[in-house]
């Protein structure tokens, strides 16, 4: 069988990945895809976890963490496309009339 | 090598590589596509977890739902179907060396740690997971407060969109 | 079948977000009137902020201890409403002013306020995560309520993809406390902990304190926060500066000093590294900036940096509950200051996205005596000139800090306040000694809002020992 370790290295590995790819990528699309990869690898470490100490309370963790999922790529992906709409582009240095 | 090794390796180099694919594509529709494919591997583990309707969840909300209105968006910004210009800024190597060293402090602290060596057990026969699973999601014992206020959540998430998508009269 | 005491340890919650329900129905019938549907949304606030009074020194746990109810949330959930009701008023105008006034404005607000009660009580890691994406994903779309500018639209943007990235964090950390600690509920990990001391709790708790320091604006984690601040429609930033805040800061209280105690040591040098900095740079930046809502954005960061200051000696019996006392306190102080501040920016900002600057503010005071000498006060109770509340705040806040053995973060604190005299003064110098023309909004709601926020800075740090009662009451033992 496989030590759930080795399940907790991927999953951290592939957090490394979502969170680099939202820091270094400049499309909000991308990003928010690369967020994507951070929950899942959030998710795949609590049902290592939750299997591993034999209670449930982590799947339904990971159960409530796509339901917020759902959720928050609602709302984000009608900004994307508003914003598309109304600039036709979404890239974010373009998407820049607030100074940082 | 077990098949159960077998299999976690191959789903991890797909995760892994897909992965990669969607944080350095440039193509748009190709990264929507990578992403089902890392969010199916992560499925395929759930699955060799003992979390059958976790990974059923995932396919079918995750995949069919999340992923499929990313492909939505993407066609519906599709004049940036390819992300033209500079596709990593300009702090990029920075952030990729704390991302790095972020990666090699997670992974030295889980090597190093051996609460976790041993396997998954498997369920003994006769257990209804999924029954245990639905009964913890409703009762008031266990989890119905965060499910209801999910729900709550997800109400108002709606009205948010569709509020944000609405196209008003006299707007073009 | 849940049990009476379920329900009364949440009615707040559970009233207001019938209410809001309620309210998203009833909208669709006041089709021209949603100046009503804001004096429902304020009467359901009102009566939320009765039966929260009415608890007042009760304590009970429900759901299977999922949420509590004690001093401290009955503290935080008064505030928050209050907050609320301040973020109602200030928009009632504001809305009408841009051409933005749809009830859904209203409606998200409750939801948010709704998310941010059921944070201060939740005592499961669970409820914590949906409480805050309750608060927050309300907070996104009122950010880019305002779609006929684009600066609003890219301000919800921005937030939306920094509070989803540092959402990443906050589950990720949970997931490593879970892996540690084979629990979610609070106090089973203080139980689990306290046996076992390791490294992944350590890592876990570290990414949870990521997760709500973007939620609180703490530096390093602040980058959103002048853009979002100066892009979101002005009545969206007063009430998201402040809610946002105690929200973020009482779940960060709760989780850590309920759950994590066995780790303070670690966790303490952390929190004093991020107070120190946030202290600085947000007091620093402020000086360089025009434009009075990204200004006011440092502040905020500056005094998150301040309110993080109280929480450093969280682990420590002996000191926490005097310095935790004094940081809720200052929590109370800045939500009046800040809405009374912005209620102020509300007045002079035009239709057309004109009277933002510093330079705006030129000669207020021979045009508007009442709404200078209010500003005045405000400018002067955030950097913590006596007589303000913000003095006061401040004086038990370093005392606090002096007393718990962290004499050199309280000398950073005040050089750091010395430091954002030199940005406050300036406006208040604009005001009083400049020439200037501006045009100002007057309106009912809008007047009574900074009237009242003036006010009461005054009053209460006249005679705080009552207030400051109360949030010692509201410490968590």
């Amino acid at each position: 069988m496989v030590p759930v370790n080795y399940y907790i290295i991927l999953s951290a590995i592939l957090f490394t990945l979502g969170a680099l790819g939202v820091l270094v990528r400049r499309n909000p699309l991308i990003m928010f895809m690369s967020i994507e990869l951070m929950l899942n690898a959030a998710n795949l470490a609590m049902v290592a976890f939750s299997s591993v100490n034999h209670s449930f309370s982590g799947q339904i963790f990971v159960f409530f963490v796509i339901a917020v999922a759902a959720a928050e790529v609602a709302v984000g992906l009608a900004l994307i496309v508003q914003i598309f709409k109304s600039k036709h582009t979404i890239n974010v240095d373009d998407v820049n009339s607030l100074k940082g | 090598m077990t098949a159960a090794q077998i299999i976690f390796l191959i789903t991890a180099a797909v995760i892994l590589g897909s992965a990669f694919m969607v944080v350095t594509t440039k193509n748009l529709v190709h990264a929507a596509l990578w992403l089902i494919v890392t969010l199916f591997g992560a499925a395929v583990l759930f699955a060799t977890l003992n979390a059958g309707f976790i990974a059923v969840v995932q396919v079918v909300i995750y995949i069919g739902a999340i992923a499929i209105l990313f492909i939505f968006a993407v066609m519906l910004t599709r004049r940036s179907m390819t992300d033209t210009g500079p596709g990593l800024n300009r702090g990029w190597w920075l952030s990729a060396a704390i991302a790095l060293l972020t990666f090699g402090g997670l992974v030295w602290l889980v090597s190093g740690w051996g609460g976790f060596t041993k396997a998954a057990p498997a369920y003994p026969s006769g257990f209804d997971a999924v029954a245990a699973l639905a009964h913890a999601l409703v009762s008031p014992e266990a989890f119905v407060l965060p499910f209801e206020v999910a729900s709550v959540l997800l109400l108002a998430a709606l009205v948010g969109a569709v509020y944000i998508a609405f196209q008003r009269k006299g707007e073009e | 079948m849940p049990q009476p005491q379920d329900y009364q340890t949440l009615l707040p919650v559970i009233v207001l977000a019938v209410w809001a329900c309620a309210l998203l129905l009833l909208d669709s019938f006041l089709i021209q009137r949603k100046g009503l549907t804001a004096c429902l949304a304020a009467a359901g606030l009102a009566i939320t902020l009765g039966l929260t009074l009415s608890q007042i020194g009760r304590s009970s746990s429900g759901f299977s201890g999922m949420v509590v109810l004690d001093g401290f949330s009955t503290f935080i959930n008064a505030l928050q409403l209050v907050s609320g009701l301040l973020g109602v008023a200030l928009a009632y105008a504001y809305v009408k002013r841009m051409g933005i006034e749809r009830g859904e404005y209203y409606t998200l607000l409750l939801f948010s306020v709704v998310g941010m009660m059921l944070m201060a009580q939740a005592t499961d890691l669970i409820v914590v995560f949906i409480a805050l994406e309750m608060l927050s994903i309300p907070l996104y779309v009122l950010a880019a309520f305002n779609r006929t500018q684009a600066a609003s639209e890219e301000a919800g943007l921005k937030y939306f993809l920094l509070g989803a990235f540092s959402t990443g964090f906050l589950v990720y950390g949970i997931t490593l406390v879970y892996g540690a600690t084979a629990s979610t509920n609070l106090s089973a990990i203080f139980a689990a902990a306290s046996s076992t001391s390791n490294l992944l709790l350590t890592i876990g708790a570290a990414l949870i304190l990521v997760g709500f320091g973007f939620k609180v604006a703490v530096v390093p984690f602040h980058m959103w926060t002048p853009d979002v601040y100066q892009g979101a429609p002005t009545a969206v930033t007063g009430f998201m500066s402040s809610g946002a805040k105690i929200a973020g800061f009482a779940a960060l209280l709760r989780v850590f000093a309920t759950a994590f105690p066995a780790i303070a040591a670690d966790m303490t040098d952390i929190l004093w590294a991020l107070a120190a900095v946030t202290m600085i740079l947000g007091n620093l930046v402020a000086i360089s900036q025009t434009d009075i809502k990204r200004m006011l954005a440092y502040s905020s960061i500056a005094h998150a940096g301040y309110i993080l200051m109280a929480f450093v000696p969280y682990g420590n019996p002996a000191v926490a509950p005097v310095s935790i006392a004094a940081g809720l306190f200052y929590l109370a102080a800045y939500v009046i200051t800040n809405f009374g501040a912005w209620g102020v920016v509300i007045a002079l900002e035009q239709p057309d996205g004109k009277g933002l600057q510093i330079s705006d503010y030129s000669g207020l005071f021979w045009r508007k005596r009442g709404l200078a000498v209010a500003m005045t006060v405000f400018m002067l109770s955030l950097i913590g000139f006596p007589p303000t509340i913000g003095m006061v705040g401040k004086f038990y806040l370093f005392r606090a800090i002096i007393d718990g053995g962290f004499t050199g973060l309280a000398i950073i604190g005040v050089i750091a306040s010395l430091v954002s005299a030199f940005y406050y003064l300036r406006v208040v110098v604009n005001m009083f000694m400049r020439e200037g023309e501006q045009k100002i909004e007057r309106e009912f709601w809008l007047d009574l809002t900074w009237g009242a926020a003036a006010f009461l800075t005054v009053a209460i740090s006249l005679a705080p020992g009552w207030l400051f009662y109360l949030a010692s009451a509201a410490g968590l033992r």
